[in-house]
């Protein structure tokens, strides 16, 4: 897992997943009133973060 | 805006991140090379991202969409004439000059062609320009959140550059440039809601094209004469002060972009890098112009009823600047405002340490170690690239108050900047292509491009600028003038090194082999696969880019 923090795009994976994270608990614990903007953004940022994580890179290419 | 805790919770997550990335990438800093050149073994995905993303600053983001608010879809000649164009030429017939010279830097690569004045005059120029964009894209990101977020200006500042001082002062060019991919998925990801909820809210593109007038949406037609379009230029100036000059001489010689592609693991990845980002850049628009022409839209009458304004000036005129944090305000609920926000701070960091690592390249390199010590070691070079790494952010942080203190002072840097730059191409082009260029007539046409951009702009006014010698000629807008000045600086820079080129001696053609495209051996065959040759590549994006032009024509 360490060793992967060497790998960008293993990084900006955890990012997004994070985000992803934040904004899924934010909306399901608060009241939107603009509607479910923040599910879908939180959705695509889940499943863009779990497709960088899940790209496995040459070790050397890093 | 009044942010929730989703909100912070992002930002400080962006933060966190940048700074974790910093520390990783330090491990690997072992030389001066690594710290401010990342010895050219960067995947061609990250190089290609980190080329655009060092130009997607905060001028570009918050300036593109504003001028999508105030020219309409004209705007998209930035790319679609501008930047592509010269991204594909530099792939295909420059890199190979700027890479196969082993020139550590554009500066470096006119001291092998030219000399040494030419090398010190672009050294010298470019390391004060990059500190002042640097401080101006600060400044720009504190007053952004002192308005929008009623953040203490202080404290943004020194927090928005300690954040990046840490991050480049750990890991160097390498480290700005992971930071820039993460920073370019930010901004694309988290402004693409933005533009899917807001075209929806405006019911569409073709209710849009309904609602304003039909300069403001489409990209020629009305391009014939000056007075039919807001932009007020004919296609002639537009085509070749801003598609030619303008765009060549930065996409082509800026070292902050270049210095992206020359850290490329080989020759053949160093020309895909700027024709490979060409694909993003091509649809950069969408992100960056359609808010713009969009926001516009939403304050016609029939769309009055969605409630959104641009913000006004204090003369009551449309701030256009404001464009897109009123549309984040507007249509971002918290958490994905923290999103917004962070992206528009993303473009900010990047741009400024796109600036700060280009910086303390040519600084340690070009006027450091050409000018003052020489002959040190490996060791005493990287101390002095961190060194100069924090004083690039220290004189970016002065360079950040002293705009505070004169409003005029980012008007009037940026057009220092436009004299500097727009004739730079010609020196490069006859550099490259013609042997007989000399080094005396290299820093004479630089001399006299910037000569004539001054005495252009001191002869013509534009939206009350300019003109400071005399009213000779109105221009309608602040661009068009920008693009007229960039040909004529261009012109005068090509013909003076021309003629002293002429009247003076040329270095021997031994001294010019590699650095000359007549003089230079033709490397390798080019790779037979198509996704793998830079020259088949950029003939499919013009087409493609010409094809967008014929859509929206």
């Amino acid at each position: 897992m360490f060793k992967r923090l060497n790998e960008l795009n293993f990084v900006i994976g955890l990012f997004f997943t994070i985000a992803a994270f934040i904004l899924l608990i934010d909306y399901f614990t608060s009241n939107h009133v603009l509607g479910k903007i923040n599910l879908y953004t939180g959705i695509s940022f889940l499943i863009f973060g779990i497709l960088m994580i899940g790209i496995r890179t040459n070790k050397n290419a890093d | 805006m009044k942010l929730t805790i989703a909100d912070y919770l992002i930002i400080i997550l962006y933060f966190a991140f940048v700074i974790a990335v910093g520390f990783v990438i330090k491990k690997k800093i072992k030389s001066s090379n690594d710290f401010l050149r990342s010895t050219r073994n960067i995947p061609l995905w990250i190089t290609s991202l980190a080329f655009i993303s060092a130009n997607l600053g905060a001028q570009e983001v918050l300036g593109m969409v504003a001028s999508g608010a105030k020219y309409g879809i004209m705007t998209v000649h930035f790319y679609w004439v501008g930047a592509i164009f010269a991204m594909v030429f530099l792939g295909v017939f420059m890199m190979p000059f700027y890479y196969g010279s082993r020139a550590r830097s554009v500066p470096e690569y006119l001291k092998l062609r030219f000399d040494e004045k030419t090398r010190g005059l672009n050294a010298v120029s470019f390391a004060v320009m990059t500190v002042f964009s640097s401080g101006i894209s600060l400044y720009a990101l504190a007053k952004l959140l002192q308005v929008i977020l009623k953040w203490d200006f202080d404290i943004s500042i020194w927090v928005a550059a300690g954040i990046v001082m840490i991050y480049t002062f750990l890991g160097g060019l390498t480290s700005a440039v992971y930071n820039e991919v993460l920073q370019f998925f930010l901004i694309v990801l988290g402004l693409s809601p933005l533009v899917i909820v807001a075209l929806h809210d405006a019911g569409g593109w073709e209710n849009i094209k309904a609602q304003l007038q039909p300069a403001l949406t489409h990209a020629w037609k009305y391009m014939g004469h000056a007075n039919t379009n807001p932009m007020g230029i004919n296609f002639m100036s537009l085509i070749f002060g801003l598609g030619f000059a303008m765009s060549f001489g930065y996409w082509c010689t800026d070292f902050l972009v270049v210095q992206r592609a020359m850290i490329a693991k080989d020759m053949n990845a160093a020309q895909r890098t700027p024709i490979v980002a060409a694909l993003p850049k091509m649809l950069m628009p969408l992100i960056v112009v359609l808010p713009g022409v969009i926001a516009i839209a939403l304050m016609t009458p029939a769309l009055h009823s969605k409630g959104y304004s641009i913000p006004v000036t204090e003369t009551g005129g449309l701030d256009y600047t404001m464009t897109l944090p009123s549309l984040i305000a507007h249509y971002y609920p918290s958490g994905l405002l923290g999103v917004g926000i962070t992206a528009l701070i993303a473009s900010f960091m990047s741009g400024m340490a796109g600036n700060v690592t280009a910086f303390n390249s040519v600084f340690t390199y070009d006027i450091y170690q050409s000018y003052f010590v020489r002959n040190k070691s490996d060791r005493h070079y990287l101390r002095v690239g961190k060194f100069v790494t924090i004083a690039g952010v220290l004189f970016s942080i002065v360079t950040a108050y002293i705009a505070r203190s004169f409003n005029n002072i980012n008007d009037f840097l940026q057009l220092v900047f436009s004299f500097v730059n727009g004739p730079l191409f010609a020196t490069f082009l006859l550099g490259m292509f013609w042997k007989r260029t000399t080094g005396h007539g290299a820093f004479a046409g630089l001399l006299a491009g910037t000569l004539a951009a001054a005495l252009t702009h001191g002869l013509t006014v534009a939206e009350g600028k300019g003109g400071w010698i005399t009213n000779l000629y109105e221009i309608r807008s602040g661009l068009g003038q920008a693009f007229i000045v960039a040909g004529v600086s261009w012109a005068a820079n090509f013909i003076t090194t021309i003629a002293v080129s002429l009247a003076t001696k040329p270095k021997k053609e031994e001294e010019l082999k590699g650095l000359v495209y007549s003089l230079t051996k033709k490397g390798a065959p080019l790779k037979t696969q198509w996704y793998l040759n830079p020259v088949i590549l950029g003939t499919v994006l013009l087409a493609i880019t010409i094809l967008l032009n014929i859509i929206f024509f």
